[in-house]
């Protein structure tokens, strides 16, 4: 018992109060962290960060997505640093993004508007695209992916052409080129000018040019052939409205490049 | 020097009898041949009979008018007329097919009606030494106009005779060389006119 007392006697005082100085330091600092309070230089820290990433915002240097950029400014407000110069960059990089949300907004309707355009042209089809190439321009609009209820709409019209292109495309030329020449004398007989319009234009694009020779057989006699006068398919066609007839029936065509060259016919 | 002469008059006698030949495949066309020939040249007819109502016609807007003019103008030949008569006068004017039409086109009626009926030969093809087929077509024309407030103020019916010149031609088109029979109309003279 002498012997504690005496090794109690002989501790320093001033180490045993070092000692539990630190002791106290390391305990506070312990209960800081798990209260949620930030120290001067962990705040210090997290504002230089986010100072950082406004001014990629304010610079138009960012990678992330607009919506990405926006919610890192709610983030960083939400944190209420109370930094003046903090709340500044806040304030500056809202405003920054206001201007590219409209900025894009503003492009995303042109690109509507080009892609309407362009959508109604695909249906006119008045530059006589094959289905394929329709097709291959569609796939271009989908994938913009412009989420317009007016363009899904053309959308669907384009797909509907394309596919009853393609499923024309299997109905026999010299059948399409006669029930053309069919519904031409018809609708000019009925007077219905803007079908024998829709009809001769249709027409047409199945030829290489308006200028594609027609001849017309009017007898056949072994290798002796008589034609009536060469015409060309645009005066044909105005022949057929004009005397609201189709008296002729199609007996052989030359294509090239997929299109009529030069057509025979002959009396029926 | 005899074999000579003897090989030069095969020759000339092959030369002649070759063209010969070709001068009668040209004159002896077949019965189905010439009734091809007799038919087109009555469906040219028919065609300008379609024209003539087109152009007549008021409510044929006047850029189609013209365009239809043109389509009749070539079915004739060069410097051809027409035959234009009235109930109300004795003679028969003449006018150039461009200027017929054109005359046609502008008719002071708010309505015309023009019908061309019995289409056909009254003389039929015949092939002249030139070797164009002529041939004589006749047609019954029946014109009524129309005022519209008073309706029908003038009809008549007129009887005219069309010649028709009929010549085979050949041209080439894609490396083919083609036979065909060009029809072309010569005047149209005005043979009677009545109510």
């Amino acid at each position: 018992m002498s012997g504690i007392v005496k090794k109690i006697r002989s501790l320093q005082w001033q180490h045993f109060v070092f000692i539990m100085l630190i002791a106290g330091v390391a305990m506070i600092s312990d209960g800081c962290k798990t209260s949620g309070k930030l120290s001067k230089k962990e705040r210090k820290a997290q504002i230089e960060n986010a100072k950082k990433e406004l001014s990629a915002i304010i610079n138009g240097t960012s990678t992330k997505s607009l919506e990405a950029q926006e919610r890192t400014v709610n983030e960083i407000a939400g944190k209420n640093y109370k930094d003046p110069e903090l709340d500044k960059m806040i304030v500056e990089a809202r405003q920054v993004l206001k201007k590219a949300f409209a900025e894009r907004d503003k492009q995303k309707q042109e690109k509507i508007d080009a892609a309407k355009a362009q959508l109604l042209d695909m249906l006119l089809n008045q530059d006589n695209k094959s289905a394929d190439e329709l097709e291959a321009e569609l796939a271009k609009i989908k994938a913009m992916n412009l989420n317009d209820k007016e363009v899904n709409d053309l959308i669907a019209r384009v797909e509907q052409k394309i596919a009853g292109m393609r499923s024309k495309k299997n109905v026999p030329l010299k059948t399409q080129l006669e029930n053309s020449f069919q519904g031409i004398a018809d609708a000019a007989k009925a007077g219905n000018m803007s079908q024998v319009s829709a009809l001769t234009q249709s027409t047409l694009q199945l030829f290489t040019s308006d200028d594609a020779t027609v001849l017309i057989i009017i007898s056949r006699e072994g290798s002796l052939v008589d034609y009536d006068k060469p015409t060309t398919i645009k005066r044909y066609l105005e022949f057929i409205r004009d005397q609201k007839a189709n008296r002729n029936a199609v007996d052989n065509y030359l294509l090239e490049g997929g299109k009529i060259k030069e057509l025979d016919l002959i009396k029926k | 020097m005899k074999i000579k002469t003897a090989i030069a008059g095969l020759i000339c006698l092959l030369i002649l009898t070759s063209g010969l030949f070709a001068q009668n495949k040209d004159e002896n066309i077949s019965p189905q041949r010439k009734q091809a020939i007799d038919s087109l040249a009555l469906e040219k007819v028919r065609d300008l009979s379609k024209y003539i109502s087109i152009i007549g016609d008021k409510a044929t807007p006047w850029s189609e008018a013209q365009r239809v003019i043109e389509r009749a103008v070539e079915l004739f030949m060069e410097n051809s007329e027409i035959g234009v008569s009235s109930l109300s006068r004795p003679d028969v004017a003449y006018y150039k097919v461009r200027e017929y039409f054109d005359r046609l086109m502008k008719l002071n009626y708010d309505k015309v009606n023009i019908e061309w009926y019995k289409i056909q030969y009254v003389s039929d093809l015949e092939r002249q030494p030139d070797g164009t087929y002529v041939g004589v077509i006749t047609i019954y024309q029946r014109f009524q106009g129309f005022d519209k407030e008073k309706g029908l103020i003038y009809e008549d019916t007129t009887k005219k005779d069309i010649t028709v010149y009929v010549k085979r031609k050949e041209t080439q088109i894609g490396g083919r060389l083609i036979g065909f029979w060009d029809v072309l109309l010569g005047d149209i003279r005005v043979k009677e006119t009545s109510k």
